[in-house]
């Protein structure tokens, strides 16, 4: 059924300042202002199809990332499929491996003090988007709600109806497969030499015996 | 889990990782939260990791994005009339 001239009016005043929220997290997402701008207008057509089914008008916003959020790990499907399979084997080799920080934290450099703020100095904005861009979605979507957008994780649970829980675990293991992402950038900015490096265990300073490389076995899905 | 604690009173660093990103989105309150700080008082490693993921967490939230929502908001206009 069509929309009368004051729903018409209601959806233009409770959407249209949420308008540039949906296309930052979409650019966020995506990294390609096409896509994002499909992204966002295929969002804004199904919240006219749902309209009189928003029941709580102090949360469009919310509502709107929804849907957003929703259209845009659907429109990454398939995709996304195929990226699970990858990752999962990825995953497999991260626990074997070694993290970013724990790379860095080696004395492999005994000068450099903080390798670890070096290196997020050194990194451009264009390395750190290549590196969001290539986690799966599902992980990306946390870490733009959570770090970019600076949601709680209440909200995020919300937004994507999962428990809060669920939130944890993807931010979790989303910001550890950034770390290694970024760690590919380490040997660019001059903190690592340009070679294969061998995993090492990375000794804790303080008596416990559990080490980060133990907390990434202990996250293995 | 069994949790390996140190000295009575403070927190191993396996517990310290895993509250590490909740206090990191102040998502952590409490005897945790002052637990956490106290143990990132004391080791230099988890010190060190919590700066490195809270330097990381302050760059994302600074990225840039050009957002030009002059053609989203001709295409949300002409939907609008379809509906």
């Amino acid at each position: 059924m069509a929309f009368t001239d004051h729903e018409r009016n209601e959806f233009r005043r409770l959407v249209l300042p949420h308008l540039d929220a949906l296309h930052r997290v979409a650019l966020h997402l995506t990294h390609r202002a096409a896509e994002a701008e499909e992204i966002v207008a295929e969002t804004i057509f199904k919240a006219c199809q749902n309209f009189r089914r928003l029941r709580d008008q102090n949360r469009v916003k919310q509502w709107l990332l929804r849907i957003l959020s929703n259209t845009f790990i659907s429109s990454r499907r398939v995709k996304q499929r195929r990226q699970e399979t990858s990752f999962q084997e990825e995953w497999e080799n991260e626990t074997k491996s070694v993290a970013t920080f724990a790379n860095l934290s080696q004395p492999l450099f005994p000068g450099q003090d903080n390798p670890e703020q070096l290196l997020i100095q050194k990194l451009t904005d264009e390395d750190i988007e290549n590196a969001i861009k290539s986690l799966p979605e599902e992980y990306r979507v946390a870490i733009v709600l959570c770090d970019v957008e600076g949601f709680r994780y209440r909200e995020i649970a919300h937004i994507l109806r999962i428990p809060i829980g669920t939130v944890r675990s993807r931010l979790s293991r989303g910001r550890l497969l950034l770390q290694k992402k970024l760690w590919y950038y380490a040997p660019d900015a001059g903190l690592l030499p340009h070679r294969k490096q061998e995993p090492r265990e990375e000794p804790c300073t303080c008596k416990s015996e559990e080490t980060l490389q133990g907390q990434l076995v202990a996250a293995k899905p | 889990m069994q949790v390996r604690r140190n000295t009575p009173g403070s927190i191993s660093c396996s517990e310290a990782l895993n509250w590490l990103f909740d206090y990191l989105d102040e998502e952590l309150h409490g005897s945790r939260r002052e637990e956490f700080e106290k143990h990132l008082e004391e080791c230099r490693h988890c010190f060190s990791r919590f700066e490195f993921e809270r330097l990381l967490k302050s760059r994302l939230r600074k990225l840039k994005v050009e957002s030009n929502l002059s053609r989203l908001r001709e295409r949300m206009e002409a939907l609008l009339e379809q509906f």
